[in-house]
């Protein structure tokens, strides 16, 4: 690989990061927000390096010929490195959504034994996590009739009727992505991938508290709603799920 | 323009590869060596372009389709994730290069290799990063002259045992410490086996690092040669991260999360299982506990060998192998490497969980 490719390929790399972190949240598509700064880094980094190797090698060219390294048969593969540039730059592919979501199983919602009091709001907003917790889990049934708001985005559901609300959660990047849906029964058809605000109450299936219990809901409303900025994540609805 | 290869050199690389111009002009003569992987890389990233071409100009729809957008969006996920941690490694590879002199390592290691290889593993405690960031350190690590055993134990123990990774795992099994302390163990003693075992059978033969790291010469400016490995280091090593994450991002777009269920029935089979799918979902070392933690259906042996393996080896690791040492070693070093840490996980895991 030439120098002046080299050059090409670490400045791209670094405006591609630059561009997906510092001028947009193109990034959140990926990874989680906490991996920002280390990225802006990455990307002052490769472009500092790359303008560094144009200007210093250009000067010093001469004196280099026996150089104790031999760096200057970069391998072919480094050509693989302006995929995820040019891919960042151009044509950043979306966040994930219903496709994958569909070839899931729901994640397991973690246990909790001691439940709060629910809050008076009617409706009230709540995860979809904590909506499933609370319909499998608490014995005071406190979530019985009581009208809830959640927002996620549309899966198809397979066979039944309804679809799911879905959120993505990951814990680290997009390669391990988990999702919790609950079942919407009663609404409107949607287009999968759309982000709703649902309220209503839960679809009485199985036993109430226990794992029986399937976490579905009896829409009243259901309004289309803006994606929010960080969507890998199970936020309250109305909540932002980033700081202006 | 210029090329940085005496013109001696580069005469010979002419002569040897005149049949094809366009290739001499871009090989320098340290890849002479390697020209047979070199080749084969080269197919595969060419195979890899021609087919987004096809993808991106020929049928545009299919290029919309749900599945191609999730694969590259998990692609570019697992490129971005590392990036960060493969800088941060291939900067430290470059300074270790030019600026530690070899005298160190011969003061801090202990003389019997025997002896040097815990002690590496241990030392991989103060490299806080994933598996991405260890195999251009351990590259240059045995260009200094470090013995190549007590490097690989380097290499597969930091990933694992740094307090970053070790906090991760322990927020994400909350009230069961001993799911860190047999991490901690269990890599350990897997990455100590794997550097006796290249002691007792480890052939010199096999490696055949692709760059040649020779310390700080006479005469440079150590800033200039830093600079210089690094770049190169980096560019070569981000190479094969892109194959590793393209790897990666096949299989996990093709095979749905839900084919995990049939296999949690049976022990035996259970860890095997998890032992695999950590290779080839090749999931950070520092997100792996909280994927392992989701697999509820699993049982803790079976999860403690998903967070054993998963740093050491994986597509994008042995993918950078591959490219650092060579693929005869990357081959036989990830198969063993494989054996011994499912044996280490299953043993200490019995033993603690």
């Amino acid at each position: 690989m030439k120098r002046h490719l080299q050059v090409l390929l670490l400045v791209l790399s670094g405006l591609g990061l630059l561009h997906a972190c510092l001028f947009s949240d193109l990034y959140l598509r990926y990874v989680k927000e906490q991996m920002r700064p280390m990225l802006i880094a990455s990307g002052v980094v490769l472009v500092l390096l790359g303008v560094a190797s144009a200007a210093l090698d250009r000067r010093g060219h001469g004196g280099e010929s026996h150089h104790g390294h031999d760096h200057s048969g970069v391998p072919r593969v480094a050509w693989l490195l302006f995929l995820p540039a040019v891919s960042l730059l151009v044509y950043a592919p979306p966040a994930l959504g219903a496709y994958t979501a569909a070839r899931e199983a729901p994640k397991a919602v973690a246990r909790q034994s001691d439940f709060d009091p629910l809050p008076a709001a009617s409706p009230l907003p709540i995860t979809l996590s904590d909506f499933t917790r609370r319909v499998q889990q608490d014995r005071e049934l406190a979530i019985k009739g009581r009208e809830v708001r959640m927002t996620g985005f549309v899966t198809p559901a397979k066979g039944g009727d309804g679809w799911d609300l879905t959120r993505i959660i990951i814990s680290c990047c997009a390669a391990d992505a988990q999702s919790v849906k609950v079942r919407v029964h009663g609404g409107p058809a949607i287009p999968a991938d759309t982000w709703v605000a649902v309220t209503g109450t839960w679809h009485p299936q199985g036993t109430l508290g226990t794992r029986s219990a399937v976490a579905a809901l009896d829409a009243r409303t259901v309004k289309k709603v803006e994606r929010p900025v960080n969507a890998y994540t199970d936020d309250l609805p109305l909540v932002p799920s980033r700081d202006p | 323009m210029h090329r940085a290869d005496g013109l001696a050199e580069e005469a010979g690389a002419v002569t040897a590869t005149a049949v094809a111009p366009v290739v001499t002009a871009r090989t320098g003569a340290g890849a002479e060596a390697g020209r047979g992987r070199v080749r084969f890389w080269m197919m595969l990233a060419l195979g890899a372009v021609t087919l987004l071409d096809v993808v991106f100009f020929v049928t545009r729809g299919w290029a919309g389709t749900p599945a191609v957008q999730a694969w590259r969006t998990v692609c570019l996920a697992i490129t971005m994730q590392a990036m960060p941690f493969l800088l941060l490694g291939t900067a430290l590879s470059g300074a270790i290069n030019a600026f530690v002199p070899a005298r160190v390592f011969d003061r801090i290691l202990p003389k019997r290799p025997a002896l040097a290889v815990p002690v590496a593993g241990i030392a991989g405690v103060v490299l806080p990063g994933c598996e991405c960031a260890s195999v251009p350190v351990a590259n240059s690590l045995i260009g200094r002259g470090v013995t190549p055993a007590a490097a690989f134990a380097f290499l597969l123990s930091a990933p694992a045992v740094n307090p970053v990774v070790l906090t991760a795992t322990a927020i994400a099994f909350p009230g069961n410490p001993a799911m860190v302390l047999a991490r901690l163990l269990a890599s350990l003693a897997a990455s100590a086996v794997m550097g006796w075992l290249w002691l007792w059978l480890g052939r010199d033969e096999w490696l055949r690092p692709a760059v040649r790291h020779t310390g700080h010469q006479e005469g440079h400016s150590r800033w200039d040669e830093f600079r210089r490995g690094f770049q190169y280091d980096f560019l070569h090593a981000g190479g094969f991260l892109v194959v590793g994450a393209m790897a990666a991002a096949t299989f996990n777009v093709a095979v749905p999360r839900s084919v995990l269920d049939t296999f949690s029935g049976s022990t035996w089979l259970s860890v095997l299982f998890l032992a695999g799918l950590a290779v080839l979902l090749a999931v950070c070392s520092e997100a792996d506990a909280f994927v392992a933690a989701s697999l509820t259906g699993f049982s803790p042996l079976a999860r403690l060998t998903f967070i054993v393996v998963g740093p050491m080896v994986d597509l994008k690791l042995i993918a950078l192998q591959a490219g650092t040492f060579g693929r005869p070693f990357a081959m036989r070093f990830s198969a063993a490497t494989m054996v011994v840490a499912v044996l280490c996980s299953v043993l200490i895991g019995g033993f603690l969980l």
